[in-house]
């Protein structure tokens, strides 16, 4: 009786649900949130998502290179992103849930321009903590 | 050469008339789902059941184990969309929060997603096609005709390796109609009817809304960057540069 009651309550309450764009954001881990300050190495405005490279260094100065995703540039563009917010040089802070497999990737939250602008990664989009 | 100077001036004004009482779906138009907050009233319909013959119902629900134990582990299998394969008729009408562009003539209306830019085409007021002469695809055939305020859009043709609703198989006998209405006139709804004998044991039925987007302009969409990959065990991985 129960569970013909939950299967009546998920019919009613099942709206057809949009189709994820690319991929879930499984392979991130959510309950994270890591701060990397570097210097980017190529903003790429790219479909389906759009990437900030980055090479970070650490206290004893070794630099480690960081591939940060993004939303696509359509989901960015509508949170004050442009093609020209980053380029090749400028220094950044950016806020990112991590890959799960501990290599150097990961999903952006927030960044931080040279100008000081704080940008999100789309709105409504992906992980956050 | 009076006759037929009496019979356009004649005629002009019903012809004016008439179009002006189809619905100009012209526009672009951002979907959204129910819940909490959305007036009911423009909210879409709740969806209908999923129900798969028995032969089908078995590998579908396997996948969608399968799928649910890979999300418990961290992981995604790979899908059509994280490898870049556009979505096709009808999942194309409502990819994550993509605007959807429609484009009104006399004749035909276009249909163009932003995510993938998949374009689909439908023919006004034209026969469909015998099945047989459709060669499968991710669009197949479309035509449409108006039933009073809404445009009833006729669809086969979609090859069967093209994912339907919710991952749903389907077979070459896939017959689609979408009841297409403005319920305001900036809110769009699409009545999905999903028809096929050979895997579903009764018509699939769902609402997709959307919402009017004023001044949008569409963004261009080429899938040039993907660094999704598939591995060996069909898990979807995201390449890293090292430099």
């Amino acid at each position: 009786m129960k569970s013909r009651l939950l299967n009546l309550l998920a019919a009613v309450v099942a709206v057809a649900i949009p189709v994820l764009a690319h991929h879930s954001f499984t392979m991130f881990d959510t309950t994270k949130q890591i701060t990397i300050t570097g210097t980017v190495t190529s903003f790429e405005w790219t479909n389906p998502h759009s990437y900030i490279e980055i090479d970070v260094p650490d206290e004893s100065g070794a630099v480690k290179h960081w591939s940060i995703e993004m939303g696509s540039p359509s989901i960015l563009q509508q949170s004050g992103w442009k093609f020209s917010s980053l380029k090749k040089g400028d220094k950044t802070t950016l806020v990112i849930n991590p890959l799960k497999t501990g290599l150097a990737g990961g999903f952006l939250n927030t960044a931080t321009l040279p100008t000081g602008k704080v940008l999100g990664n789309g709105p409504g989009r992906g992980p956050q903590k | 050469m009076k006759t037929i100077l009496y019979a356009v001036l004649v005629t002009a004004p019903l012809l004016t008339a008439q179009s002006a009482k189809t619905p100009d779906l012209t526009g672009v138009w951002s979907p959204f789902g129910g819940g909490r907050g959305v007036d009911p009233k423009i909210a879409p319909p709740p969806a209908g059941q999923l129900v798969l013959k028995p032969e089908y119902a078995k590998p579908y629900e396997a996948r969608r184990a399968a799928e649910a134990e890979a999300t418990k582990r961290g992981e995604q299998l790979a899908t059509a969309g994280s490898q870049c394969i556009p979505y096709g008729v009808p999942t194309m009408m409502a990819v994550a929060v993509y605007p959807v562009e429609f484009i009104q003539t006399a004749k035909q209306l276009t249909i163009i997603s932003e995510a993938f830019s998949e374009v689909r085409r439908v023919y006004l007021d034209r026969p469909q096609a015998p099945i047989d002469d459709v060669a499968p695809g991710y669009y197949g055939r479309s035509v449409g005709k108006w039933d009073g305020d809404t445009l009833v859009v006729d669809t086969i043709g979609i090859k069967p390796t093209v994912n339907g609703y919710r991952g749903m198989p389907h077979s070459e006998k896939m017959h689609i109609t979408e009841r297409i209405k403005l319920v305001t006139p900036d809110v769009l709804h699409d009545q999905i009817t999903i028809e096929d004998a050979v895997v579903l044991e009764k018509p699939m039925v769902y609402t997709l809304a959307y919402r009017r987007m004023p001044d949008y302009e569409m963004v261009e969409f080429v899938c040039d960057n993907n660094r999704e990959y598939v591995d060996e065990k069909g898990v979807v991985r995201m390449k890293i540069k090292d430099k």
